[in-house]
């Protein structure tokens, strides 16, 4: 995949695709499965809206969503070296039916439904053919409530760091502004 | 360690790294990356395990520098979509031995965060709010926190160079990369003679840079003022929110002690645990803290209140990623200078554990 193709795929989640640009990327969604599956991590991991201080999925956990995603319906994904040690207990949230469902099913076909404060739900991209998976995010800014409470667990995180980092996290306090973006995930099941 | 001289630039020196060469520039320490790439002739030859055994020497005297030295500094705090000047003054106290010290934005929010003797004041203009936390028991924490040993080889490739020169400063550069996708790499442009971070590059797992914090003026002083760590906002009309009674009187946590994360990545331990009283909450949080001996993540578990599931949600600041959600009846958030995808996973892994609350999951043992 080269970077003009991920550079669509973040523009395209973020909403900020040309329009005349989604079909086309949209067409090659359909006949690409790299890509539907380079989609499909971007989308779930969540570093896919980019908004800011948004980052992209790191190799690793992108390649476990493709796994989830080859793995046969129904079939448990081997699970890593820590969670074979671990038990059963923790469903990493790629695992969960609905999402992997979710994910097959966005193989297939893909709508991405983003809601924005500035701009209500805007459905930015659909493909032309098959079932529709809507992968839904929201991306907001945070009541000062939210905002208050973020910023005291980074308060006290900090006191509990080197030196080093915190000295980083407490800048990085210092830099938020006051528009600092939440995204939120409502592919996720509440347990 | 002696005191230097004063490190005192001109603006000018906001310049001085464009003297870094290409490759420091630019280049951030990714997970896996083959390191050392760019060493120059003076450690050329040095065997691979000196320089890990070297470089980690120098973390910890940059640690020991940042907090035991008197210093007063601007400096640039960089991010994907901002550039902030800033001003860190930090003092010793001479009769506790405390670190006290102000940080204040320059140019940005105005914001302002203030470590008294006893408490850290955070003072947030653009909301009108001051947050004020408490201050652990930093000695005995710091003792707690794993030291930058040979266990850290396992999880982090160390390498140490001589750089370029830094604000007329002869310069080490130590690159800490990681060998995973689950904690972020650094490179760090350390003073020769104080250690000293003059520069610092957080950067992810894709080699991207998450932040940046490049000192323009340093002073390193045998002393200061105690006037210059008193907060510059006026908080008239501010609501100062505090976190709450004294752990003694409030209730103590019924069920969420038993909530631990079944995950967390390899060479992550639990080094704390403790109760967090929370602004606007009459339960404290439990508070967990978990360290590899260079990041640290930690895991608050909190009832719900009422307030019923909510859908999980991922913030930033700076470089430190939380992640909150829903977990039986409980609020759960992981927040640490970590990639969001490692705070997520730390997080939703939170399950009851059967046999002692305090006992540590198996998987946090390197």
């Amino acid at each position: 995949m080269t970077d003009q193709i991920r550079e669509q795929l973040s523009a395209l989640l973020d909403g900020e695709l040309p329009r005349d640009e989604i079909g086309l990327l949209m067409r090659r969604l359909g006949r690409d499965a790299e890509l539907r599956r380079a989609f499909g991590s971007y989308a779930l991991i969540g570093e896919t809206l980019r908004a800011p201080g948004g980052r992209i999925a790191t190799g690793g956990f992108a390649a476990r969503v493709s796994a989830a995603i080859e793995a046969p319906a129904g079939v448990a994904e081997a699970p890593s070296s820590v969670h074979t040690k671990t038990g059963a207990a923790h469903v990493a949230i790629w695992k969960r039916p609905a999402v992997r469902t979710a994910l097959a099913a966005s193989a297939a076909a893909v709508a991405v439904v983003l809601f924005r404060p500035d701009a209500g739900t805007q459905q930015v991209a659909q493909s032309d053919a098959g079932p529709v998976v809507q992968f839904a995010a929201a991306s907001y800014s945070p009541t000062p409530a939210q905002s208050q409470r973020l910023a005291s667990y980074m308060v006290a995180h900090s006191q509990y760091s080197t030196p080093m980092v915190r000295r980083n996290v407490l800048t990085g306090l210092l830099a938020a502004d006051p528009g600092l973006t939440t995204v939120s995930y409502e592919i996720g099941e509440a347990r | 360690m002696s005191r230097p001289a004063a490190i005192h630039v001109a603006a000018a020196c906001l310049l001085a790294f464009a003297g870094v060469s290409a490759a420091e520039a630019q280049t951030v320490p990714v997970a896996g990356e083959p390191g050392g790439a760019t060493a120059d002739a003076s450690t050329a030859t040095t065997p691979a395990g000196d320089r890990t055994s070297d470089a980690r020497s120098w973390l910890e005297r940059m640690s020991e520098a940042l907090a035991t030295l008197n210093y007063d500094g601007l400096f640039t705090h960089s991010s994907a979509t901002q550039t902030e000047s800033m001003r860190i003054v930090h003092r010793v106290d001479r009769g506790s031995g405390r670190s006290l010290e102000r940080l204040v934005s320059l140019d940005g929010s105005g914001r302002e965060v203030v470590r008294t003797r006893e408490e850290v004041h955070a003072y947030l203009p653009d909301r009108k709010v001051v947050l004020v936390e408490p201050r652990g028991d930093e000695g005995s924490l710091l003792k707690a926190l794993p030291t930058p040993g040979p266990k850290l080889d396992k999880y982090y490739d160390l390498s140490l160079r001589k750089g370029h020169r830094i604000l007329g400063r002869d310069i080490m550069v130590i690159d800490v990369r990681p060998k995973d996708a689950y904690r972020y790499g650094y490179r760090l442009w350390l003073d020769a003679e104080t250690a000293m971070p003059l520069r610092s590059v957080v950067g992810d797992g894709a080699g991207r840079q998450v932040e940046q914090i490049l000192f323009t003026r340093l002073e390193i002083k045998d002393s200061i003022p105690a006037a210059d760590i008193e907060p510059t906002v006026d908080a008239t009309g501010f609501q100062w929110v505090r976190t709450g009674r004294k752990l003694a009187a409030m209730p103590q946590l019924p069920a969420s002690h038993g909530l631990r994360p079944v995950f967390v990545p390899p060479g992550f331990r639990l080094v704390a645990s403790r109760l967090q009283p929370m602004p606007g909450s009459p339960v404290p949080a439990q508070h967990l803290i978990f360290s590899d001996g260079i990041a640290a993540i930690s895991v608050f578990i909190e009832p719900a209140s009422g307030l019923g599931p909510r859908p999980p949600e991922a913030s930033s600041m700076g470089s430190a990623n939380a992640y909150s959600m829903s977990i039986q009846g409980h609020v759960v958030t992981a927040v640490g200078e970590v990639p969001a995808a490692t705070v997520r996973e730390i997080a939703s892994s939170v399950a009851p554990l059967s046999g002692s609350a305090t006992a540590v999951p198996a998987s946090t043992t390197p």
